[in-house]
């Protein structure tokens, strides 16, 4: 019986360890054994139109712009069929844009718009590459490009929003007949809907603008300081004025005592302080102007421009209005 | 006082001058703009006394101008982009407004904490 317990106890002490490895075996065998053939348990995954356009939409949604870029791109590329290519190609452009891309957005759009002719897309695109030519202030080639939009597009309406847009390109640069030109091509339709007429009214106080003429600040500077205070400012007239002053002053007590080297010297650097007394009037003019300029610019977009980018997050053609009472 | 009218003539017609000089320079093609960019070395020998004063005067000085760029550095870019006349006169009419106007008149900017006038070469050249 000793024994016989003795033989039981053993074989128990060999069959745990060895219930274990077979059990270890058969959990990881089947996975070795797969390898890269796909089983019920592990099929391969199936990429939709769907799945991928809808990841795409979510990276755009949470502005991860450059991997919804690349996104797109793969559902353009693996679903070239599928209707919603289109709006890919211009959310590829979006995502450019919004990113901070300008150039590449230009690319982008333009590859649109020569896929697709007059379409809705085809028609935003147009907008969005003007956009981006105005954020990298190349304002003639955004000028071009709407001009193309209006020669070929048949929409009424796109030709009006192009003007429209066009007309505010010249205002931003300042151009105020051609503005108007632009702003009178819009059709009576929709000039209500652009608000016109209070442009209009906006656009006619420019002549208001206060304006200092750079050459008259010039001319006045032969007198050192004079073109400064033409320009108001009050403490750089008095020291181009002192400066200027003291300095012939020294250079002509220099001469008349014979002192030519030093009279020479002092001479030089009058001369440029002088010519810089009448460049600095020039060029407070011109800042002046601009200064001036530019805040009646930004007054009047901030009160009579509508705002056409609000269809921006792909919610459609939405037209928002801002004024101030 | 003859001569200190003579004197003044000849400091208005010079000042003229230089006047027609930078506005002939404005109007020139891009080509010949290209051009001028191709004299970045000649530029580098003629701020080398801007680069000393940096180095050895400004240094011990102190760091005191007001605006930023500083005004060596003004003169030094004036000079590269526009060559040494024309370089000398917007330097010169840097000297004239630093600290004063245009600290009310120009947007601000913070360098290393201290808040400086942003007065560059760009925003006095732009409409020539």
């Amino acid at each position: 019986m000793i024994i016989m317990h003795t033989r039981s106890a053993h074989s128990t002490c060999l069959f745990f360890p060895l219930a274990f490895f077979i059990s270890l075996f058969l959990s990881v065998g089947p996975s070795f054994a797969a390898g890269d053939t796909p089983t019920p348990t592990n099929p391969l995954m199936v990429l939709s139109a769907d799945k991928q356009f809808q990841y795409a939409q979510d990276l755009f949604s949470t502005k991860d712009y450059s991997t919804a870029s690349g996104e797109y791109k793969r559902f353009v590329y693996f679903f070239p069929k599928d209707r919603r290519v289109e709006f890919s190609m211009y959310q590829i452009g979006m995502s450019h844009f919004l990113g901070g891309h300008y150039q590449e957005a230009v690319s982008a759009f333009k590859k649109l718009t020569e896929q697709y002719f007059d379409t809705e897309y085809a028609t935003k695109s147009y907008y969005r590459i003007s956009d981006a030519y105005i954020k990298m202030k190349a304002f003639e080639q955004a000028l071009i490009d709407l001009n193309n939009l209006v020669t070929i597009t048949h929409n009424p309406d796109a030709k009006d929003e192009a003007y429209y847009r066009m007309g505010w390109i010249y205002i931003e640069t300042a151009s105020w007949n051609e503005a108007r030109r632009y702003f009178n091509k819009i059709s009576a339709k929709n000039r209500h809907k652009f608000e016109l007429k209070k442009l209009s009214a906006a656009l006619e106080k420019e002549t208001a603008i206060p304006h200092k003429n750079p050459k008259l600040a010039g001319f006045l500077s032969i007198v050192p300081g004079a073109g400064y205070l033409y320009c108001g400012r009050y403490q750089d007239a008095l020291i181009a004025f002192l400066l200027n002053g003291g300095l012939i002053y020294a250079a002509y007590e220099s001469f008349d005592k014979g002192q030519s080297a030093l009279g020479g010297v002092i001479s030089f650097v009058e001369f440029g302080f002088y010519s810089g007394n009448i460049y600095g009037a020039i060029s407070s003019a011109h800042k002046y102007n601009r200064e001036k300029t530019g805040q009646f610019i930004q007054h009047i977009k901030e009160n009579v421009k509508i705002n056409l980018s609000a269809d921006m997050k792909n919610k459609g053609v939405t037209l928002s209005l801002q004024w101030s009472f | 006082m003859n001569k200190l009218f003579r004197f003044f003539l000849f400091l208005i017609v010079l000042a003229v001058l230089g006047a027609n000089a930078f506005a002939g320079q404005g109007a020139k093609p891009d080509y010949v703009k290209s051009a001028n960019d191709g004299n970045a070395k000649k530029g580098d020998t003629l701020i080398f006394p801007i680069k000393i004063y940096q180095k050895y005067i400004s240094s011990a000085d102190g760091d005191r101008c007001p605006s930023y760029p500083t005004c060596s550095q003004y003169c030094s870019e004036a000079i590269k982009k526009h060559g040494a006349f024309l370089g000398w006169i917007m330097c010169s009419d840097r000297l004239i407004r630093d600290g004063r106007d245009e600290t009310r008149l120009s947007d601000p900017v913070w360098v290393n904490g201290k808040k400086r006038t942003y007065d560059p070469v760009s925003n006095n050249d732009f409409w020539w």
